[in-house]
């Protein structure tokens, strides 16, 4: 039952997204554009879930919304908006029409949408046994990752 | 059209729509909170695509997924600690004028 209305579900979660990602990048207010760049991930783990990530997309809203987005936020709200925005229209609209048709000739033509398929289950074990036995480099680069994170918020506390 | 790939058409396309507002705010905008939010909206797409073309293994896709989160929050505080270094010393957040202060 609920099969059936995935793509209509899933089409209404796009448009949402296309929607939060414009007001990212055309709000006026920096602070507004983070705000909206914390829905874009939101929305984005919601699809993914859709999709049958659920583990990456608790991942996505833990780690990316609730912590990276926020300290975006956090960090935009101290600074203020940097002085008057400068705009270069014509140069926006020419790359991102280049981007849009390649991407969609590229992906449309070659029917890479047929590459999906929903996964079964993903078992948590499963997937940090993966981690832990071939991935381990890896996961050595999640733990630098995520402990560069700690350092540099605490050596902007510090005003380093 | 099957339900999966109906579902795979909506999400590549939305992925290839958000890559273009991303790059539109990356090349049109020369505020470096601006373009470091675009480049967000960039990764939201591409982070779609992945899991899309990894699919035919969920367990790769997944540890590509939460490996691709994980080194791209860390950049993200790195840049925003870089940018809130330049702007203490310029007061300025705009390309150009860290370009004519010589930054």
């Amino acid at each position: 039952m609920i099969e059936a209305y995935k793509p209509l579900l899933a089409g209404v979660l796009a448009a949402f997204m296309i929607l939060a990602s414009y007001l990212v990048v055309r709000s006026r207010d920096l602070v507004y554009a983070s705000g909206a760049l914390a829905v874009l991930g939101t929305l984005n783990a919601a699809f993914i879930a859709l999709l049958g990530y659920g583990l990456v997309a608790a991942f996505l809203v833990i780690v990316y919304v609730g912590a990276a987005v926020m300290f975006i936020i956090v960090a935009v709200s101290m600074l203020g908006g940097g002085g008057l925005e400068r705009w270069q229209p014509e140069k926006g609209f020419l790359s991102s029409a280049a981007v849009l048709t390649v991407l969609l000739i590229v992906m449309l033509s070659s029917a890479m949408y047929t590459l999906y398929k929903p996964p079964t289950t993903i078992r948590l074990d499963s997937v940090a046994g993966t981690l832990a036995g071939g991935y381990l480099p890896v996961l050595g680069l999640i733990f630098i990752a995520l402990a560069a994170t700690l350092i540099e918020a605490i050596s902007i506390a510090r005003k380093r | 059209m099957s339900v999966e790939a109906a579902v795979g058409e909506v999400a590549l396309t939305a992925a290839a729509v958000m890559a273009a507002v991303g790059v539109y705010g990356l090349t049109a905008s020369q505020n470096l909170v601006r373009q470091l939010l675009s480049i967000e909206v960039l990764f939201n797409a591409v982070l779609i695509m992945v899991i899309l073309l990894f699919s035919f293994n969920p367990v790769s896709a997944t540890v590509f997924a939460i490996t691709l989160i994980a080194v791209v929050s860390g950049e993200v505080i790195v840049v925003v600690a870089i940018i809130a270094s330049l702007y203490r010393r310029t007061r300025s957040l705009e390309s150009l004028v860290l370009e004519e202060e010589g930054v």
